[in-house]
């Protein structure tokens, strides 16, 4: 056990998260490096709030999320959710502990096609979580199960649908539905309407916000989608390279971004409005590798403020203001 | 008074499926002007990459036009043959996917991908088609395009596949280019580096092009006029500022109020209610009446035309003179 | 408020006539529109009918020699005997219908003995991987080297001499089968490779589900498709090989069969074409019949042509 500080459900301290890459020799593959995918991680999620992990393909905000639930084993660092330390708990084998750990815990997939099990119907799905913690008695199953898909805003005679008769909308409101069955505290929602068409988007993340606040849910949203991270979020952090390079309160870090990178990110989204050109930062290159990346600043290759330190030193995530995190040698100037 | 390089006039195209005749294109008429960016805007299922599969006459099976007119410079391209097809694709309309990894070729180099079809299309030799593939990749940017051209596709970056497809589209300098959404699979930070090279490219080839997407975004930055589809029509046609700012069709209406904005905070979106229907069996009258808040009982039975609201806007709505008395009010209260 | 309500009960009885159909029910619907599939289930079942109830339907008993005592041994087709006679006054016709039995018995029983096998292996090694799966399709690569059939040969070789008198079917069963399994095996290895990456594995491993609960209630399900054409195709093998086998004399004398029929048709073939062309055009239209058939499930299952 650990005490948290106030409000704070989940914190995760310096996680790592390094996939070993393989040469194949004639009998025996030896490892040549490893991906970083997610590289000493830190930060705290409060209770009622969603924390937005925002950053481009490969940047690591997948991996982190899932070795979060240790659908990925971690390399190092720790993760505590509401005081109890979440590696520890599933290293240890004990079934009811684990199974406890998993309940309180849920992730919402991306793809809502791949995430339901095609051979099975609604009510199977929903019901599956029932047989597998067994924490309400056989006889309210059916119950709980139509309170739940009237609640994700499907109807009762969906129950007995395949998901192939569903819409994409559809599937993730299943999806949504079972994530609730074992009553969660708290959910990672990875890019949960990326997939989705425009129109249906705003269904969802207006019920994603609904359930928030009706059973006071705490969130991580993963997205790469600016817009929608601006509209559900409390507080964001920007990834690049399995690093967090900023993180600050929503409103903070798309009005006055101090990293380079997150200035570009977020001068790179189309705005809506025709004839506004706006200033765009277009960054030179792609995001580099993540297989042995450099020792310095990863983001240097591409930053065009960099000054000699960046190619010396790592520059380490700092509170330049007040909760609000930059981890650049630059952070504390107003760049333009 | 630009000239008008396509127009499109009542296509259909249906897929004749196990389940049933899909109408996926069901009486779509639009035009592209010369010089022009036309932004195709639609959800899946509406339709829009079936038509510019159309106008290229490359409609997989079990797809089939079925009726229309395609006039492509004062020719129907419904007209010609499979021959005098193939002389067009490519030289004169490009096509531009949405998966690079998928539309590239991966077990030949880039080098001969692009001199297979410029040769298709010009009398160029090896040598001078070779010379034309490193000039044509140097000028979607590709650095050291001398040395990448022997290159594999798995040994480019997905922003970098996709400058190549965008190369090869333009090998015959083609005057109208369908972009298939050119950027859905890439990063925000890849995106803007390829919609600024397309505009670029746009002016120096001094082409029209056609811009499929889903992302109005990318629809205010680069086009100039938009049309909106819906389950297989076109619902709204106007220039883009219209459809921004004095957009009368409700579906359009409703899309641009349910897409979150980056500018703005934390708040509830306004939703379109229910889903997208299904082309087997679509509803009766306007294809969008189940989910419209406007909707009357006429809405069912009546199949609306595309109606003039000003010069340059159309409309298929039947009752889009009352309900842009509506929206006028409504945007007057807002602000 | 109220006219929106109504829109939503429509929409609903709408949707609500139309029965959910399972994905076994779309597969059912595709493959009943495949004439040719359709054709190689009625074959098989015809194949069935005389295997199950051959004894009422025969003309003649078994081992009936009534046209020998006639004199009419190797007697062309006739009325008597459609399909003519051989030399000890056997009806070849009935002999036919007798030999339906044993060559689905084999087919079928081999197929599933070694489906057994294969999905067992299959799936460990796809589930689990690392060291488990290298040492499983190490294991499985030797029996597809292996040449099955000079194996087959010797083991029922072997057989024949320890046990003397007939052997019953039971014993070409399971060396066919053991024989059979490695390259299907493989195949469910892939599919399970697949299928573990799949989100909704990831989701139940999250909702805290077993492993054994993963591999039998969500992969295994979606791979059964698979087992199901693995299976129509082996049992086609298996009859041939059977027919191969007791047509070189490695099958129990007591039990007739396609092969032997035409193993002993051999000494007169110019003469009495009938005694091996009949036995050997059944063998072609069983393998034939689950050849369509199994091409018309392959068709009809296949995930990818959901449209």
């Amino acid at each position: 056990m650990k005490e948290l500080p106030k409000n704070v459900v989940l914190e995760v301290e310096h996680l790592k998260k390094l996939f070993p890459v393989f040469e194949k020799g004639i009998l025996f593959s030896h490892q040549t490096g490893s991906i970083h995918a997610c590289d000493n991680v830190s930060f705290k999620v409060e209770k009622g709030k969603t924390l937005g992990l925002v950053g481009e393909s490969g940047s690591g905000k997948t991996t982190l999320a899932k070795t979060i639930l240790y659908l990925f084993h971690p390399t190092s660092g720790q993760v505590f959710f509401e005081g109890i330390d979440v590696f520890k708990t599933f290293r240890s084998k004990n079934k009811q502990d684990i199974l406890s750990l998993r309940r309180k815990m849920q992730y919402i997939f991306q793809d809502p096609y791949s995430s339901l099990n095609p051979r099975m119907t609604v009510a199977d799905i929903i019901m599956e979580p029932y047989q597998i913690h067994r924490h309400i008695p056989k006889k309210e199953w059916p119950i709980r199960m139509y309170e739940l898909l009237r609640l994700v805003g499907l109807e009762d005679y969906h129950s007995e649908r395949y998901p192939h008769e569903f819409s994409g909308g559809q599937r993730q409101r299943v999806c949504i539905a079972r994530a609730l069955a074992v009553e969660p505290e708290f959910l990672i929602a990875d890019e949960p309407v990326s997939s989705l068409d425009v129109s249906i988007r705003a269904q969802i993340l207006n019920l994603l916000g609904d359930l928030q606040s009706k059973f006071n849910l705490t969130y991580i949203y993963i997205s790469h989608d600016l817009s929608t991270v601006r509209h559900i979020c409390d507080e964001v952090a920007v990834m690049y390279l399995g690093r967090i390079v900023e993180l600050a309160e929503v409103n903070e870090l798309f009005e006055s971004p101090r990293h380079p990178y997150t200035k570009a990110l977020i001068s790179a989204v189309p705005t809506s409005k025709p004839g506004q050109k706006s200033n765009r930062i277009i960054l030179p290159g792609e995001v580099p590798s993540p297989i042995n990346p450099p020792l310095y600043c990863r983001f240097y290759p591409r930053c065009k403020y960099h000054i000699p330190i960046c190619k010396k030193k790592d520059p380490k995530l700092e509170e330049i203001l007040n909760k609000h995190y930059v981890s650049c040698f630059r952070g504390k100037e107003k760049l333009d | 008074m630009p000239r008008t390089i396509l127009k499109i006039e009542n296509l259909k195209t249906y897929f004749n499926t196990w389940a049933g005749v899909v109408q996926a294109v069901d009486g779509v008429s639009l035009e592209v002007k010369k010089g022009e960016t036309l932004g195709l805007v639609g959800e899946s299922g509406s339709g829009k990459t079936v038509t510019s599969l159309s106008v290229l006459r490359i409609v997989p099976r079990p797809g089939k036009i079925i009726d229309g007119r395609i006039m492509f410079k004062d020719e129907d391209l419904l007209r010609k043959t499979e021959k005098e097809m193939q002389k067009i694709r490519g030289a004169q309309i490009a096509l531009i996917f949405q998966d690079p990894s998928t539309s590239l070729n991966p077990i030949f180099s880039i080098e001969s991908q692009l001199i297979e079809v410029i040769q298709q299309h010009q009398k160029l030799n090896k040598e001078e088609a070779k010379e034309k593939a490193e000039i044509l990749l140097d000028i979607v940017g590709i650095p050291d395009a001398k040395l990448r051209i022997k290159d594999f596709p798995h040994q480019f970056s997905g922003g970098m596949k996709q400058r190549v497809a965008i190369a090869r589209a333009l090998s015959c300098e083609p005057s109208l280019l369908f972009a298939d959404e050119p950027t859905t699979n890439l990063d925000v930070t890849i995106q803007a580096q390829i919609l600024d090279l397309m505009r670029d490219l746009k002016s120096k080839f001094d082409m029209s092009m056609v811009l499929i997407t889903h992302n109005m975004g990318i629809v205010a930055e680069m086009a100039d006029r938009v049309t909106v589809m819906y389950a297989g029509r076109v619902c709204e046609t106007s220039s883009v500022n219209d459809i921004f700012l004095h957009a009368t069709h409700p579906y359009t209406v409703a899309l641009m109020r349910a897409i979150p904005q980056i500018g703005t905070e934390k708040q509830k979106l306004q939703v379109i209610p229910g889903n997208i229907p299904n082309l087997i069996n679509p509803p009766s009258g306007c294809r969008f009446h189940p989910r419209c808040k406007y909707a009357k009982s006429i809405c069912k039975m009546k199949v609306p035309e595309l109606e003039k609201v000003e010069k340059g806007h159309l409309t298929a709505c039947l009752r889009w003179d009352e309900i842009k008395k509506t929206l006028l009010k409504e945007r007057e209260r807002a602000a | 408020m109220s006219k929106d309500h109504t829109k939503k009960e429509m929409t609903k009885k709408a949707v609500k006539t139309s029965k959910p159909i399972s994905q076994w029910g779309i597969a059912w619907k595709r493959f009943k529109k495949n004439k040719a599939a359709l054709a190689g289930l009625f074959i098989e079942g015809i194949i069935l009918f005389m295997a199950i109830f051959g004894p009422f339907i025969a003309p003649y008993p078994p081992n009936d020699i009534s046209a020998f005592m006639e004199g009419r041994t190797r007697e062309a087709p006739s009325w008597d005997h459609l399909m003519g006679t051989d030399y000890t006054g056997h009806d070849v016709f009935s002999q036919i219908i007798y030999g339906a039995a044993p060559a689905l018995q084999v087919g079928v029983g081999a197929a599933v003995f070694s489906m057994v096998i294969a999905v067992l292996v299959g799936s460990i090694a796809g589930y689990y991987g690392g060291k488990i799966d290298t040492i499983l399709m190490r294991f499985s690569e030797v029996f597809l080297v292996m040449p099955a059939f000079l194996f087959l040969i010797v083991l029922l070789k072997v057989a024949m001499t320890i046990t003397v008198a007939g052997f019953g079917l039971g014993l070409t069963i399971l060396v066919l089968g053991i024989l059979g399994w490695a390259g299907d095996s493989r195949a469910i290895r892939a599919e399970f490779l697949k299928l573990k990456e799949y989100e909704f594995v990831t989701a139940a491993k999250c909702l805290g589900a077993s492993n054994r609960r993963i591999i039998f209630k969500h992969i295994l399900p979606n791979v059964l498709h698979l087992i199901i054409v693995l299976i129509t195709s082996s049992i086609a093998i298996n009859v041939i090989l059977e027919a191969g086998l007791s047509f070189l004399g490695f099958s129990d004398p007591n039990i007739i069969t396609w092969g032997r029929m035409i193993a002993y048709s051999l000494e007169a073939i110019r003469g009495a074409w009938w005694q091996g062309v009949f036995p050997g055009l059944a063998i072609v239209v069983t393998v034939l019949g689950f050849n369509i058939l199994g091409d018309g499930l392959r068709d009809a299952l296949d995930p990818r042509l959901r449209e």
